[in-house]
C-alpha cells in the first residue's frame, strides 16, 4: 500500500512545485489542496502545522513544513 | 577518487559541472537542490539570453543542462556536504549528510548563500505565523491584509511586487534608502497601495497566535512607532553557506571565502570558490556562472600543466 500523501500549497509556491515534481518522479500518488482559495484546507493546514507557510506535506499523519527532499524521501521509505 | 567535486546547485555549480564534463574531468556535483537563490523569483529578467523566466523554470533549465551531461558527471541531488578535511597527500575527504564520504583531488565551493534573518524579538516565534521568508510562496495567503516588507534591495522590491495582487496595503521598511533596480522601484513607487518608510528599522514583531503588528524606529528621530499588520516579509540579504569549510579555508569578516579573482583559488591549494559563497562583490547569476567557469578552466589548466 502506498502511503497517503497530502500537500497544502499555493499555485505560485516554488517549493510546492519542487515537491510535486519529486512525487511525480518517484511515482508517489498525492492529494493537493490549494490553500489560497480553499479556506477549509487552510484551516486544516494551520491546525496540523500550527503555521501558515507553504508547502505543508502530510505523510500518513506526519507533518512536514517546507520541502526537504531527504526528509520526505525517508518518510516515504524511498531513495532520494 | 574524483578529480573534482563541485558543491552546490545554483548557476555557479551547474556552469562548473557543464564545463568540467566537457573537459572530461572526472567530476561529481553535490547539490542539495537546483536553482540557487533565484528559485523564488517570480520573474528573472537579467539572465542573459533569456528576456524573462521564472526562478522555478530557470532552476529546471539549470538542472536539465547539467543532467544533459550525466554520462560525464556524477550528480548527487538532495545531498549535502557537511565538512571537508585535507589529507596529508593534499587530497580532500568530504563528509556527507547521509554519513558517507567522498574523496577528491580538487574541490569547487559553489554553495551559495541563504537568507538572513532580522534577529529581533518575535521573529522566531511568529515564523510561518505572519513572518515570511518566501514571498512568492506565501503572498497569496495575505489577501486583503496589511503587510510589511523589510529590506530595500532587489529582493525586498520583488517581494512588494509579489504582494501587490493580494495585500490591501504594503509598507516597505528600509534601513536607509531603497537600493534595488530603478525599473522595479519606479513601479512600486507609483502604486497607491505601497508606502515606503526610509531610515526605518524593525525593533520587534508582536502578536498572539499570529502577527498583529511591528514596532519600528525612525533612525533619524529615534522615534518608535507601532504599525498594525498581519504579515512581515523579511528580505534583508544573505549569509554565505560557508560554515562547513570554516577553519579550513580563509573567510572574510562576512563569512565569505576569499579568492584570487583571476583564478577563483581560495587560500588552500586544491580548493576553489565561485558565486555567492565567495567574496565576489556583485552577487549575480551571470557573474556566478562566469566565475565558476573561470575556476574550472583554472583547475583544468592545473591538472594538465601541474601548476
Amino acid at each position: 500500500m502506498p502511503k497517503t500523501v497530502k500537500i497544502y500549497s499555493t499555485p505560485s509556491c516554488v517549493y510546492c512545485r519542487m515537491a510535486k515534481a519529486f512525487f511525480v518522479e518517484k511515482n508517489v500518488p498525492y492529494e493537493e489542496f490549494n490553500v489560497q482559495e480553499d479556506m477549509k484546507a487552510r484551516e486544516e493546514m494551520f491546525s496540523k502545522s500550527h503555521q501558515l507557510g507553504v508547502p505543508v506535506i502530510d505523510v500518513e499523519g506526519e507533518i512536514y513544513v517546507g520541502f526537504d527532499r531527504s526528509a520526505i524521501a525517508e518518510a516515504l521509505g524511498i531513495s532520494q | 577518487m574524483y578529480d573534482l567535486i563541485i558543491i552546490g546547485g545554483g548557476p555557479a555549480a551547474v556552469a562548473a559541472g557543464v564545463y568540467a564534463a566537457r573537459k572530461k574531468i572526472k567530476t561529481a556535483v553535490v547539490a542539495e537542490a537546483f536553482g540557487g537563490q533565484s528559485l523564488v523569483s517570480a520573474d528573472v529578467q537579467n539572465w542573459i539570453g533569456t528576456p524573462s523566466i521564472s526562478g522555478f523554470d530557470l532552476a529546471e533549465n539549470l538542472k536539465k543542462h547539467l543532467y544533459a551531461y550525466r554520462e560525464g558527471v556524477d550528480i548527487l541531488e538532495g545531498e549535502l556536504v557537511t565538512g571537508i578535511s585535507r589529507k596529508d597527500d593534499g587530497t580532500f575527504s568530504l563528509a556527507l549528510r547521509n554519513g558517507k564520504e567522498m574523496e577528491a583531488k580538487h574541490v569547487l565551493l559553489a554553495s551559495g548563500s541563504r537568507r538572513k534573518k532580522l534577529e529581533v524579538p518575535g521573529e522566531q516565534k511568529f515564523e510561518g505565523r505572519g513572518v515570511v521568508y518566501c514571498s512568492i510562496c506565501d503572498a497569496p495567503l495575505f489577501g486583503d491584509k496589511v503587510v510589511a516588507v523589510v529590506g530595500g534591495g532587489n529582493a525586498g522590491l520583488e517581494a512588494v511586487i509579489d504582494l501587490l495582487p493580494y495585500a490591501s496595503k504594503i509598507y516597505l521598511l528600509v534601513r536607509s534608502e531603497p537600493k534595488g533596480d530603478a525599473v522595479t522601484l519606479e513601479k512600486i513607487k507609483n502604486d497607491p497601495k505601497v508606502e515606503i518608510l526610509t531610515n526605518t528599522i524593525v525593533e520587534s514583531i508582536e502578536g498572539q497566535d499570529l502577527v498583529t503588528g511591528v514596532v519600528v524606529k525612525d533612525t533619524r528621530t529615534g522615534e518608535p512607532r507601532k504599525i498594525a499588520l498581519e504579515g512581515v516579509f523579511v528580505e534583508i540579504g544573505a549569509l554565505p553557506n560557508s560554515e562547513f569549510v570554516k577553519g579550513l579555508v580563509e573567510l572574510n569578516g562576512g563569512g565569505e571565502v576569499t579568492v584570487d579573482h583571476k583564478t577563483q583559488r581560495s587560500s588552500v591549494p586544491g580548493i576553489w570558490a565561485a558565486g555567492d559563497v565567495s567574496d565576489v562583490i556583485y552577487k549575480q547569476n551571470n557573474i556566478s556562472a562566469g566565475d565558476a567557469v573561470k575556476a574550472v578552466l583554472n583547475i583544468y589548466e592545473m591538472m594538465v600543466k601541474g601548476k
